[in-house]
């Protein structure tokens, strides 16, 4: 048995689903969270499959959720449909419940926040409404888990009938439609009453098939008679049928109440208020997350955990059943080291990902989007961009995992791209070595970094927005704000474990390859003609890398090989370049800031190719464990080759801009370079300035 | 007269809904449509959060823009 689950967003479906199947899913307040189709068996009934469909408000041809919704309906024909209604909005909810009952498919209606319900002394007779509509209609409260067995035990009952017709439509209307039922019906006999409707409507996509002249004929001769847009008609009639018959039962006890998430709107989205509210919640986010639990625990596991208890566990254990050193360097060198470092940031990251749950599942974040959005549609990007940068200034992995709640696109593709512009926890230690070995531990240093981090990400959404990659209409901005409630612990909890395993997955995984790389090259190369193990890491494979590779970065004025190796090294996480620097400039073991070095550091760098040193390593192509949170998120190799690429190229050119000019300015030196300098910022205001082509391309494609 | 030109917390009826089909028809699905009563909850610089058959939708100034409506006395 199959079986179908639709509803409104924010009606609580994702919960339902979850109460009813008892599996772990990502449950967020964002209207269209689930976009991905979701399956699981309902609990104690192996043979019963339920889907869960995007959450949609029509079941019309108009967005992507509305089609894939559509197209399973009518195709897969599941034998039954749960349609989950928010009890507390009927209303618009059973907008989408008379058309769903008109697809003749068994449907039983899950009335949801019955809690909410009670609580707002609203009364419902459902059993009055349930034969008024011929469909069953079972209160449940999907958070606090009530009615959900009583649910279950009526939707695995083979007995379920389709719903009687209603009575929605004008005797004009029905005529038409009966007339386009007849017309289509030597072609199907499937859904005959819900295409002839959809066909009334001039619904391009039902139309395919069918004998469209003579269908817009008769559609054409209904709107001359009555001066009116059949689908509009047809959008009137169901709500007027919806609004009368719920007159008859639905008893609200006052109309002018003014509910507790308007009052709480009043002063959250007040248009003084908003902004200072705003960055007091994230700034105490932010705080805790990442300075205070986040850095503490960060620290302990980095430094302790993974420093002062698992290698010398392992070497131990290593040493006494007698593996090679070879092996031994391996696991303890290579992969407990890097794949270590990496999950260090876990427990961060869980305090954060807790923290963003809980504000997504109080709807709060919903609000975020509707405050930023006036400012950063400015510069080609989405208010709900906002979030992914935010969290990036943590760890740009879940950064872009977070851009998952932007539903548009375009939108989220360019926040994929520019996030990890943000200089990320990982990058502190490499801003503090700079700042500490050439300028004086100067604060500026990292204040600059933040700042590049925000000027590439406006610059780029300005350059991007007005490429043909990424052109075509901005999505108006309409989004349903759900009312505030308490989280739900067991949502919150899933939303965490969610985002959490998979990013503990990804270490075990990709991060787990790339260290085994780099350990190999940094460990094995050719010395006195024969290739093997090297203690010093100067006759390494990766040197002689680095060596290769040197001459690209002269232009940015730090073309040695040891900066070459270590910025090599950063992409399996930032925070190896002061690291590997440490170990190429001779130490053994060097602080977090490399204090060590800073002096052997200031021989080989100038104040300026230090900067752009720093520069290209706060921009370009990001970490690893970043790429591969590009690639998921993107979905697609082509944009996560762009991402990338992007990126690193526009990491190159912004440093060999400053150091060129920087050089200019400084010493006069004016040389190839330099030019190359001058024409690329001439390109760059280009990139800036010129009109948006999109605007064009738009009026075309309104005409055809 | 346009929504955006209203004041918050007024009672107001939809009389017309301008714009695309693609945007209308989005906008009738959650309730937009004419004759609905809708309030003006909060007003941000011609954004609008608005209360409409009892559910709380946030619409930018372009859209807003589009919104014919008329006070309720």
């Amino acid at each position: 048995m199959k079986i179908a689950l639709v509803g409104n967003p924010n009606s609580g479906k994702t919960t339902l689903f979850n109460d009813l199947t008892g599996s772990k899913q990502f449950v967020g307040n964002w209207p269209g969270v689930t976009v991905e189709k979701k399956e699981g068996q309902i609990k104690n009934y192996k043979d019963v499959t339920i889907v869960d469909l995007p959450g949609i408000y029509s079941l019309s041809p108009y967005t992507l959720e509305e089609v894939i919704s559509r197209e399973y309906l009518i195709n897969e024909k599941p034998d039954l449909i749960i349609n989950i209604i928010d009890g507390s909005n009927m209303e618009r909810n059973l907008y989408l419940t008379t058309q769903v009952l008109e697809l003749g498919i068994p449907t039983v209606v899950a009335c949801n926040m019955m809690d909410v319900v009670e609580k707002n002394q609203i009364s419902i007779d459902l059993n009055g409404l349930s034969k008024e509509l011929g469909v069953k209609i079972l209160p449940i409260s999907a958070s606090k888990v009530e009615g959900i067995d009583l649910l279950i035990e009526e939707v695995v009952k083979e007995n379920n009938k389709p719903s009687k017709e209603l009575d929605v439509y004008s005797k004009d209307v029905l005529d038409s439609i009966t007339k386009i039922e007849n017309i289509i019906s030597k072609e199907t006999n499937e859904f005959l009453r819900f295409k002839a409707i959809k066909l009334f409507e001039k619904d391009e996509k039902i139309m395919v098939g069918f004998d469209k002249k003579e269908i817009l004929k008769l559609v054409d001769n209904f709107e001359e008679k009555f001066d009116d847009d059949t689908e509009s008609v047809i959008t009137t009639q169901r709500y007027e049928f919806i609004t009368n018959t719920l007159k008859k039962y639905i008893k609200k006890n006052s109309k002018q109440i003014l509910h507790t998430s308007d009052k709480i709107d009043r002063v959250v989205t007040n248009r003084f208020l908003a902004l200072p509210i705003f960055i007091l919640v994230m700034g105490i986010v932010y705080y805790v997350s990442v300075t205070t639990i986040g850095e503490f625990v960060t620290d302990w596991t980095n430094e302790v955990l993974f420093g002062e208890i698992i290698p010398p566990l392992v070497t131990t254990f290593l040493e006494n059943i007698n593996a090679s050193p070879v092996l031994i360097s391996l696991i303890v060198d290579g992969i407990i080291a890097g794949v270590g470092a990496v999950l260090g940031f876990v427990p961060q990251m869980l305090v954060l990902f807790t923290f963003l749950a809980i504000l997504e599942d109080c709807g709060y974040m919903a609000r975020i989007a509707f405050i930023m959005d006036r400012i950063f549609r400015k510069f080609g990007l989405s208010g709900k961009s906002f979030i992914p940068m935010m969290i990036g200034t943590g760890c740009s992995v879940p950064a872009i995992m977070a851009s998952r709640t932007i539903e548009n696109e375009r939108d989220r593709r360019m926040t994929i791209t520019t996030t990890s512009f943000m200089p990320c926890g990982a990058k502190l230690p490499v801003i503090a070595l700079i700042a500490g070995a050439l300028f004086n531990n100067s604060g500026w240093v990292s204040n600059s970094a933040y700042f590049v981090g925000i000027f590439s990400i406006i610059a780029s959404g300005i350059i991007l927005k007005k490429t043909k990659r990424f052109s075509g209409d901005p999505a108006p901005f309409v989004m349903e704000l759900p009312a505030y409630h308490l989280p739900n612990i067991k949502n919150v909890f899933r939303s965490v474990y969610e985002r959490g395993s998979s990013f503990i997955k990804r270490a075990g995984t990709v991060i787990l390859l790339a260290t085994i790389i780099i350990w190999f090259l940094s460990n094995f190369g050719f010395t006195e003609g024969s290739f093997g193990m090297v203690e010093d890491l100067n006759t390494s494979i990766l040197a002689a890398l680095g060596n290769i590779f040197a001459p690209l970065f002269a232009p940015l004025g730090w073309g040695q090989w040891k900066a070459t190796v270590a910025t090599v090294a950063g992409l399996v996480a930032k925070e190896a370049v002061v690291g590997t620097l440490g170990v190429l400039y001779g130490m053994a073991e060097v602080s977090e800031e490399g204090v060590e070095i800073w002096s052997q550091l200031a021989l080989d760098f100038t104040a300026l190719s230090a900067y752009s040193f720093l520069l290209f390593n706060l921009l370009c192509a990001p970490c690893f464990a970043t790429m591969g949170a590009i690639k998921r998120e993107m979905n697609n190799t082509g944009w996560t080759i762009f991402a990338i690429s992007y990126q690193t190229i526009f990491a190159y050119t912004i440093s060999l801009i400053f150091y060129q000019i920087g050089l200019f300015v400084t010493t006069g030196a004016f040389g190839f370079w330099t030019i190359v300098a001058i024409a690329l910022i001439l390109i760059y205001l280009y990139l800036l300035f010129r009109p948006e082509p999109s605007k064009k391309y738009k009026t075309n494609v309104n005409y055809n | 007269m346009l929504l955006t030109l209203m004041n918050e917390g007024s009672l107001l009826k939809i009389l017309k809904i301008n714009g695309k089909k693609e945007t209308k028809t989005f906008l009738e699905s959650l309730g937009f449509v004419n004759g609905a009563d809708i309030s003006i909850v909060q007003k941000m610089d011609g954004n609008i959060i608005v209360n409409i058959k009892d559910s709380r939708v946030a619409i930018n100034k372009d859209i807003a823009n589009k919104i014919i409506v008329q006070e309720v006395l």
